[in-house]
């Protein structure tokens, strides 16, 4: 229940700030949730920083999506973006930046992304969902914990 | 007269020129090993999912494919599942992989990596 608290009071925080400029704001954005000790609620792994450090384009974010699909009902997409919207929240990380919408947030908050580098397969991933029950092996898709 | 063999004989994996690219990069990086393996494993949504790992040795029953000068040995269990299979190697910003294109699958799963023969 604590962490309901929690999740209502980090909500309520962010509606109640005015909403961030695109681009110069974010970094302060970030420090203001740390200075609030709000939990980050989404990390982003060394490995990932360092794949985005190689591909992105100045100004260029790592844009996470939940859309319905896959094997057990939800699956994560990722792309690459330029355009940040006015529902997008920007979690950087030394320089580099990954956008994602309030809806597809909700799922994914308290996850860390991650970029995983295997011989048969070098992708991005989501790692410690703790929305999501066990999913299919691939880790594409999930479905969402019932309490 | 001696008995032919009336078993068709395939080959049992093509590599793209994609793949055998990529192969070779991974083999130059490692020269103690002699190739990749490639098998199939019991996992995800769909049954079966393959896995590729470095070979040391070649094992009796492996099966060998070289191609363009690249070594890719089949695991016996997997040789059934992937006779005249192609495999590919795909490459973007967000992912690189190798992809198989398995006639022999009856389904596959959304993400691509489970199937069932």
């Amino acid at each position: 229940n604590k962490s309901r608290q929690l999740t209502a009071l980090s909500s309520h925080f962010w509606s109640s700030q005015p909403s961030p400029p695109v681009c110069g704001g974010r970094r302060l954005f970030s420090t203001e949730a740390q200075a609030a000790n709000i939990p980050e609620e989404l990390r982003l792994s060394d490995s990932c920083v360092k794949q985005l450090k190689k591909i992105s384009e100045t100004d260029e974010f790592l844009r996470v999506v939940v859309e319905g699909g896959g094997c057990s009902g939800f699956q994560y997409k990722f792309e690459m973006d330029k355009n940040i919207g006015e529902d997008d929240r920007v979690f950087s990380k030394d320089g580099v930046g990954v956008t994602i919408d309030k809806e597809s947030l909700d799922f994914l908050k308290g996850s860390t992304i991650d970029y995983h580098e295997e011989l048969i397969r070098s992708a991005f991933r989501i790692i410690n969902n703790p929305n999501a029950d066990h999913g299919c092996s691939c880790g594409a898709s999930f479905s969402l914990k019932l309490d | 007269a001696t008995r032919r063999r009336l078993i068709p004989q395939r080959v049992a994996l093509v590599l793209t020129q994609a793949a055998v690219q990529k192969v070779q990069t991974i083999m130059d990086s490692r020269p103690d090993m002699i190739g990749l393996k490639v098998g199939v494993r019991t996992r995800g949504c769909n049954g079966l999912s393959y896995t590729i790992e470095y070979a040391k040795e070649k094992n009796k029953q492996d099966e060998v494919v070289v191609q363009d000068g690249v070594t890719v040995l089949i695991d016996k269990k997997a040789q059934l599942t992937l006779l005249g299979t192609e495999m590919d190697y795909q490459e973007s910003k967000l992912a690189s992989e190798f992809v198989f294109y398995n006639p022999n699958i009856k389904g596959t799963c959304g993400c691509g990596e489970s199937f069932s023969v």
